[in-house]
């Protein structure tokens, strides 16, 4: 007698806490460990496996292998010295990162933010999606093709259009990475004199090559077998679960905070987000490929209509007491290239000069929540393909 | 296998080379054969990557087109059994750092470690935080740092060729500068654990650490209870929330039974001063009226003197206090 | 009947918006949740518990006061072209525990089990109440207020 597994669906619910005793006694079931150090987790996430055969029975994962204290360290630091750390959160999108600390800290101390802070804000904001979707991508090939097959082909190709954008951002702020670039009421480096020259030929280069990859990967019948119909994750799943982003879009969520709440500039254009329905992996990639588009779309928006005035509201944050809020709490969310990134802030620590309390939203733990759901009734192999279509960053999910 | 030979319980000896000095010839041989392989590794150091946050994407980074970093000869394997260099590339955790020294262990000689980054070199920011090791060279040898935060793919390339420098400069026998390790003149806090390569290290720390990682087990005879594996300490599977639940409220409980005590304490010393206060108070009033008294017996008595005697006295009581 | 009005006869208190934090009482946490779903708010977003360490005796306050914990909680409504949440907290004694929402909510599982770990508040209900980030053998949360933020770990820190 042998219960058989099947993957997760809106009739056959999986059970995450089932007991293997009860699986089948007679089973000779075998454990295997993901993880922590496995190039396929995209960081240091550990997933234990029970399999029975091929197919996986029980998956347990084990995040906070990367958990660095953040928020205990942010209750003891100065408003204008968080946005550093928070950089180091989601490594792969940190110029959206400082953006939401900013958010909920402006909100709080009723900063008023120019205009072309805002333009500012979304443009770099946009070109940090295209950045960050394009290691999704890419990571995303070499996992399901192999450290030495065909992926590796896409992991190079995302990863050369992925620095022309570090080039672009290095012009901008001096850094490749982890820029330091917003604080409190505006922005700290202008755009400099000729950037645009700099700028929408790289977007050129990264729209007309990105065609070549999808016609690599979306019309490679290895890589449709490997992905279509794996990994389905039905709506109402992601919903309580509360997968955003791309991948709550694949599942048909319709929402995305950047056109249904909108802030900084994206109240004043258009925004028309990628939904998909199928939900599984080839779903979660197409969306992607998708709001690469789109973003490449938005930036030159953006970069047209950059207004002119200043870029700070008020005077760039030169000692670390210049921002003090005595009090308040707030929640603010918004839409990186995972998911929705929320900040919840309690203000009034430290005399007002730092937050009592600072809860970050990772939209990668929430995603990684949904492992023990949706592996189960898959191949071994599968797992790979599901856990890197999810794209998490660990520095985010254990902070 | 540490390259600077600081500390010779790490330096690694093939027990094959004690046979062969002994017979006569082989000594050059081995000499060439020796050239030939620091010659083969230094030029094809295999990496194994501890990318754990921030500097694990700029090691991506610097294996991918632009900079092509297997231009060296360092190809990125995902195993330990496979690489001679494991570089250390982000955040190392309470969490993390036993399965960092077994990977290390698992490695075969010669290896070598390079730090990337300024969290793998020192802990950077969160050095101080509960969770994060101060740094990876208190747990294993590192040979090369390579500061930054990240460090741009440029630098990792350079630290890799400080690297094969120093190998071939070990082989040709020449002596070579230990790397120092980066430091910033912010930094005086010390971690609680001292370097490997420091004199002060307890022997006991680093048997602490090889137990802890030798610890780690795969589980593989357990699954049938794999739930219970990660159980919080001291409660019972069966008993479940409720006694997560009783175990809050007797610290809850325990926590109210200080502050109750903190408080009985606080009046305690509140009555005791304000008891004080007012004995002060009284003693100072009487010695007030003490003094009041005899000013005014004083002043009985001089009523005969002149009144002149009086602010004599006065000026040379002030001149005395001093 | 509005949303925020049905809310208010729910819990008993002032609600005026949904998106400005709401006091609720710990009795009605899990009512709440389940009246907001059946009103659209279906998005589980996150929870976020905060430790009060409470006063220790002094001048302005002999007596002192005791340790407290707030837990807040945000849904969400994905409505296309007009998202709005809901955030309310509920506070909570020392060893009070709190209804988890993993009946309703799966996302509340891992979320629970985090701020279980990380500030020590207990979820009733919880199907799985392990610790998420620390290593299992941890002593303490960390982000209790008097839990100090350089606590050595041997052999490792």
């Amino acid at each position: 007698m042998s219960l058989s597994i099947q993957p997760y669906s809106a009739e056959q619910p999986v059970n995450p806490y089932l007991d293997v005793d009860l699986y089948d006694p007679d089973a000779d079931l075998m454990v295997l460990n993901l993880g922590p150090q496995h190039p396929s987790t995209h960081g240091v996430f550990r997933v234990k496996l029970i399999l029975d055969g091929e197919v996986i029975v029980k998956a347990i994962g084990y995040p906070g292998y990367l958990h660095r204290g953040v928020e205990k360290l942010c209750e003891k630091l100065n408003y204008s010295n968080i946005k550093a750390i928070i950089d180091k959160n989601d490594y792969i999108s940190p110029m959206i990162n400082e953006q939401a600390v900013n958010m909920a800290f402006e909100k709080l101390a009723g900063v008023e933010v120019p205009r072309r802070a805002l333009w500012l804000r979304s443009l770099l904001a946009e070109f940090q999606r295209i950045a960050s979707h394009l290691i999704a991508l890419g990571t995303f090939g070499l996992d399901v093709g192999g450290a030495l097959g065909g992926g590796a082909s896409a992991f190079m190709y995302c990863f050369r259009d992925r620095e022309m954008i570090l080039d672009v951002f290095e012009e901008l702020s001096g850094c490749r990475f982890h820029y330091n670039t917003h604080c409190v009421g505006g922005n700290r480096h202008d755009v400099p004199a000729g950037w645009d020259r700099m700028v929408l030929p790289a977007l050129e280069v990264i729209e007309a090559r990105l065609d070549e990859l999808v016609d690599m990967m979306v019309n490679n019948q290895v890589f449709v077998d490997r992905t279509q119909g794996v990994g389905v994750i039905p709506k109402n799943l992601a919903l309580g679960l509360g997968l955003t982003g791309p991948n709550g879009r694949a599942s048909g969520i319709d929402c995305d905070l950047r056109r249904d709440a909108p802030y900084n500039a994206y109240g004043e254009v258009e925004v028309r987000p990628a939904v998909r329905s199928a939900g599984d992996c080839q779903a979660r990639f197409l969306c992607r490929v998708d709001e690469i588009r789109e973003s490449a779309r938005l930036a030159r928006l953006f970069l047209a209509g950059l207004p002119e005035g200043p870029i700070s509201g008020t005077k760039p944050n030169k000692g670390p007491t210049s921002v003090k809020i005595k009090e308040g709490r707030c929640y603010v969310g918004l839409s990186t290239p995972r998911g929705e990134l929320g900040t919840y802030l309690i203000a009034g620590g430290n005399k007002g000069l730092s937050p009592y309390r600072l809860k970050i939203r990772p939209p990668s733990l929430h995603h990684l929540a949904s492992i023990p759901y949706i592996l189960p009734g898959n191949n071994l192999s599968d797992a790979i393909a599901i856990l890197g279509s999810l794209d998490p960053v660990m520095g985010e999910a254990d902070r | 296998m540490a390259v600077d030979g600081k500390n010779d319980s790490l330096t690694y000896t093939n027990p094959a080379m004690d046979l062969m000095a002994r017979l006569p010839g082989v000594d050059i041989f081995t000499s060439t054969v020796d050239r030939l392989l620091t010659w083969g590794s230094s030029n094809s150091l295999w990496m194994f990557p501890m990318a754990t946050s921030c500097c694990g994407i700029e090691f991506m980074a610097s294996a991918t087109a632009r900079v092509d970093i297997d231009r060296m000869g360092t190809i990125v394997r995902g195993s330990p059994r496979q690489g001679d260099v494991m570089v250390v590339a982000g955040t190392i955790t309470v969490k993390m750092a036993p399965r960092v020294k077994k990977l290390w262990d698992q490695m075969p000689e010669p290896k070598w470690c390079v730090a990337m980054g300024s969290c793998a070199i020192s802990g950077d920011f969160y050095r101080d935080i509960y969770s994060v090791i101060p740094g990876i060279d208190t747990v294993v040898p590192v040979d090369i740092y390579v500061p930054g935060c990240p460090p741009n793919p440029e630098q990792l390339m350079a630290g890799l060729m400080r690297l094969q420098e120093k190998m071939r400069a070990q082989q040709r026998g020449e002596w070579t500068e230990p790397e120092i390790r980066p430091e910033t003149e912010k930094m005086n806090t010390q971690p609680d654990i001292r370097r490997l390569l420091d004199d002060e290290r307890d022997e006991g720390i680093s048997q602490a650490q090889y137990d802890g990682s030798c610890s780690l087990g795969m589980h593989g005879n357990e699954h049938r209870r794999h739930d219970q594996v990660g159980n919080p300490v001291g409660v019972d599977r069966e008993q479940g929330v409720e006694a997560l639940i009783l175990r809050a409220q007797a610290h809850a409980q325990a926590m109210e039974a200080l502050r109750q005590e903190a408080a009985q304490e606080f009046a305690a010393a509140q009555a005791a001063k304000e008891a004080k206060a007012k004995a002060a108070a009284e003693a100072k009033a009487a010695a007030a009226a003490k003094a009041a008294a005899e000013a005014e017996a004083a002043a009985a008595d001089d009523d005969a003197s002149v009144a002149g005697d009086a602010a004599d006295e006065a000026p040379a009581g002030d001149g005395e206090t001093p | 009947m509005t949303t925020a009005e049905k809310v208010a006869a729910l819990t008993g208190t002032e609600v005026q918006e949904l998106e400005t934090e709401f006091v609720v009482a710990p009795e009605h946490h899990f009512a709440l949740a389940e009246l907001l779903q059946s009103e659209g708010y279906t998005f589980y977003i996150t929870v976020a518990a905060t430790h009060f360490a409470g006063e220790v005796p002094n001048k302005k306050n002999p007596e002192g006061s005791p340790e407290t914990f707030q837990v807040a909680t945000v849904l969400r409504k994905p409505e296309p072209g007009a998202s709005s949440f809901a955030c309310w907290r509920v506070e909570l004694a020392a060893g009070e525990p709190i209804d988890s929402l993993v009946p309703l909510f799966e996302g509340a599982d891992w979320q629970g089990r985090e701020q279980f770990d990380l500030v020590g508040v207990v979820f009733k209900n919880h199907p799985d109440l392990r610790r998420l980030m620390m290593p299992e053998d941890w002593e303490g949360h960390p982000l209790r207020r008097d839990y100090a933020i350089e606590t050595a770990h041997p052999p490792w820190r």
